[in-house]
């Protein structure tokens, strides 16, 4: 054969080849599973340490107890706040592959995958489970878009906690009794004393940008709950917004108390630093427990907790829920999950576990330890909730992703006052479309 | 009967034009072509056509809307602070760049021995992927326990430590500084080719008439390097337009908006925000800001030589 032929031929046979591998691959990918040929529940979550990982094993034991001939395969991917998974999941959603529940922060997060008519609405859930009379209102509001129910709650983590060193606190003279440190100017005193008995230390210890923003949050709650409910409905549009304004000069003052580099260390270094005696005051949500626990710290006496200066009849609310995507493989055991998920024995079994508390007022009080007796009798009796818009439920993410960037610009020196104010403003007046809740706190 | 003649005259056109040499050419082109057109021109049109979109959150939607994603990243104060970001970038890592491998160059023109062993010593940096290189850079940049100021304090110069990518003044110097030396070993590669490109003769000729090593550089080889700076120059600028691994790992954009630059804006919108249009149009004028960089190089390298045949 002569060499042009040859040369071809192969080339011939090679897109032959190619074209017959390409065309298997595809029938491979895109072929329907055989039908009803497993009984299995999948799930995503993006718990993985330690403890979180134990209590969502111990919410998947109960549905085993309750189902135990289904398979479940957990597919945790680590990464805080679902930094990792939520865009595998988006990808998996969108390409038809939804798992049967994944995790996310209950409110705004889930929104887009509703507008995309990628949820099934779980109303039926929420009434023959009786969910209405043991969840709180706004809870209840963060789990539905346009009036339907499209999520249940796993859990409540508590945003609005000031964590203090007990035995610091103490040794100052005159010692400062925490349970009076109810306003900024007795918060900021207590400051000014720690830091003038020990020279060198700083009074606050905080960390990265989101943890910044995660303070802001509280500070402007503290303002009243009236002036979060219309921030967070978007409605501060100005600048000059007198209690925007009043947040900022606190934090500004709060500032001066902290550690140098609290932009580069993670939440968790920045309570190790109040554990090892460094600090006095830490604001964080009430994940931070969990180091306190490990560092073998002893509440009521080594350290504990008051609510955030002008929260103190408030209860900052991180939810953590699952759902019903559409068109999953296996939407018996989704809704059977989501049952569980929500059931009193589900709550009780993951979240003394978890360290964050049952999402139901009909919690087993037992099983928790002092902290959590503190937070559950708040939880209780409070006269308010706020949803937090850091951890993805309270805001939009076009204004709350933004909104970490711009209170950094503003704790790093980037930016005055007067500007993040605007910054702040803007951000609400720009993405005003993304608001599509109207939330009533009051 | 004369439809006929025209068809086999044609026929025979064709035979001529298409030998089997060129079958076979046009067969192993084929492939390639669609694979470029579909993922590259394709996605360039798509991209823009997305951009004039009312493409909002995770289901696609084509409805032409009009240019307000354009007119919107005009007045958007967070759009021209990383548009200024990416030009200080460009004004500090280009020059920098050039300057650190030309020099890097010169050195290993010395005749110095073991040149290989440096070159390579020089070029490892560039070897590293750029999320490693975040990381590594996070690390010794850390105020804390990192390298450097751990190293200035040791040797008694703790008062030069400082908050290196942590102070909002000077994070994209410090961010430069992590690209130069990243870059630099390359560039000097690419000087060293021009170097020893330069005709033997010249050098001679500037010795015999007496000129110092330092007159010999300035005056005879640095003005005979003008094509590799313009390559230098293209390849550092179109990388500091798109630059994005080793910056969203090192500072994430931060402190604040600092190092935030157009492609690391261009993906909060998107991936944080589901703002797909308004993404899109952050891409398309990255795309032109880079084309105004590569059509005039591409013109003075091809476009040039053709004149020259001619």
């Amino acid at each position: 054969m002569e060499p042009k032929k040859q040369t071809i031929i192969i080339v011939l046979v090679a897109v032959l080849v190619t074209a017959g591998i390409a065309v298997g691959v595809t029938y491979v990918l895109v072929a329907p599973p055989p039908e009803g040929a497993t009984d299995e529940l999948e799930i995503y979550h993006w718990w993985t340490s330690g403890g979180e990982a134990a209590a969502v094993g111990a919410l998947v034991d109960v549905f085993k107890d309750l189902y135990p001939t289904t398979i479940v395969k957990q597919r945790a991917i680590s990464g805080g706040s679902g930094i990792t998974m939520i865009p595998i999941i988006t990808a998996l959603i969108l390409a038809g592959e939804a798992p049967d529940a994944f995790q996310m922060h209950a409110g705004y997060e889930g929104i887009e995958y509703f507008k995309a008519d990628l949820l099934d609405d779980i109303n039926d859930i929420w009434t023959d489970n009786n969910l209405e009379t043991v969840i709180p209102d706004v809870v209840q509001s963060m789990c539905q878009f346009d009036g339907d129910y499209y999520m249940v709650p796993v859990n409540i983590h508590r945003s609005n906690v000031v964590w203090y060193n007990l035995k610091e606190l103490e040794a100052l003279t005159p010692a400062i009794d925490p349970k009076t440190l109810t306003n900024w100017t007795a918060f900021f005193d207590a400051c000014i004393a720690f830091e003038a008995e020990n020279p060198g230390k700083d009074a606050i210890s905080l960390g990265q940008a989101w943890t910044q923003a995660h303070l802001f949050e509280q500070i402007l709650a503290g303002e009243g709950i009236a002036v979060y409910e219309d921030w967070i409905n978007g409605d501060i549009i100005s600048g000059t917004d007198p209690d925007l304004l009043a947040a900022l000069t606190i934090l500004e003052t709060f500032m001066t108390y902290t550690n140098d580099d609290f932009n580069t260390i993670t939440w968790n270094d920045a309570t190790d630093l109040l554990i090892q005696n460094n600090s006095i005051f830490n604001v964080m949500g009430d994940w931070a427990n969990g180091e306190f626990l490990l560092a073998n710290s002893v509440y009521d006496d080594d350290y504990g907790t008051i609510a955030v200066p002008g929260t103190g009849d408030m209860y900052g609310l991180v939810v953590d829920a699952f759902q019903h995507p559409a068109g999953v493989a296996h939407p018996k055991n989704s809704d059977r999950w989501l049952e569980v998920v929500a059931s009193k024995e589900g709550q009780d079994a993951f979240n003394p576990l978890k360290g964050s508390i049952s999402a139901r007022t009909d919690s087993n009080l037992a099983l928790y330890g002092p902290y959590h007796e503190w937070t559950i009798d708040d939880f209780n009796s409070v006269a308010y909730m706020f949803p937090s818009v850091v951890h993805g439920s309270g805001a939009p993410q076009s204004f709350s992703s933004e909104l970490s960037s711009v209170i950094n610009a503003f704790c790093t020196g980037g930016a005055t006052k007067a500007e993040t104010a605007i910054a702040i403003a803007a951000l609400a007046s720009e993405n005003a479309a993304d608001f599509t809740t109207v939330w009533s706190l009051d | 009967m004369n439809i006929k003649k025209i068809t086999t005259r044609f026929k025979k056109k064709i035979k001529k034009i298409i030998t089997r040499d060129k079958i076979s050419t046009i067969l192993f082109l084929i492939i390639p072509i669609v694979f470029v057109i579909i993922f590259i021109y394709i996605c360039i049109i798509w991209n823009i056509v997305v951009s004039l979109s009312d493409w909002e959150g995770l289901r696609p939607s084509y409805n032409f809307k009009d240019f307000g994603q354009y007119i919107k990243l005009f007045t958007n104060k967070i759009f021209l602070t990383s548009l200024w970001n990416n030009i200080v970038l460009i004004l500090i890592f280009v020059p920098g760049s050039l300057a650190m491998g030309l020099f890097l160059a010169i050195l290993l023109d010395q005749k110095v021995r073991r040149e290989n062993v440096f070159k390579l010593i020089y070029l490892f940096p560039f070897t590293l992927s750029f999320v490693v290189t975040g990381f590594l850079w996070r690390w010794m940049y850390n105020i804390r326990v990192g390298v450097l100021n751990t190293l200035l304090e040791s040797i008694g110069l703790g008062f030069l430590s400082n908050k290196w990518v942590q102070d909002v003044d000077f994070a994209m110097f410090w961010v430069c500084v992590v690209l130069i030396w990243q870059y630099s070993g390359y560039m000097m590669l690419i000087f060293l080719a021009g170097i020893r490109s330069i005709p033997e003769s010249h050098i001679m000729a500037a010795a015999v008439d007496g000129a110092s090593s330092f007159q010999t550089y300035y005056r005879v080889i640095i003005p005979q390097l003008k094509a590799p700076i313009f390559t230098g120059f293209v390849i550092l600028v179109v990388f500091a337009l798109k630059a994005f691994d080793l910056i969203f790992i090192l500072t994430g954009g931060g402190p604040g908006y600092a190092t935030e630059i157009l492609p690391i804006t261009m993906y909060k919108e998107v991936f944080n925000k589901k703002h797909f249009a308004y993404g899109s149009a952050i891409a398309t004028v990255l795309f032109l800001l880079i084309m105004i960089i590569v059509i005039p190089y591409l013109y003075s390298t091809y476009g040039g030589k053709k004149n020259e045949r001619n």
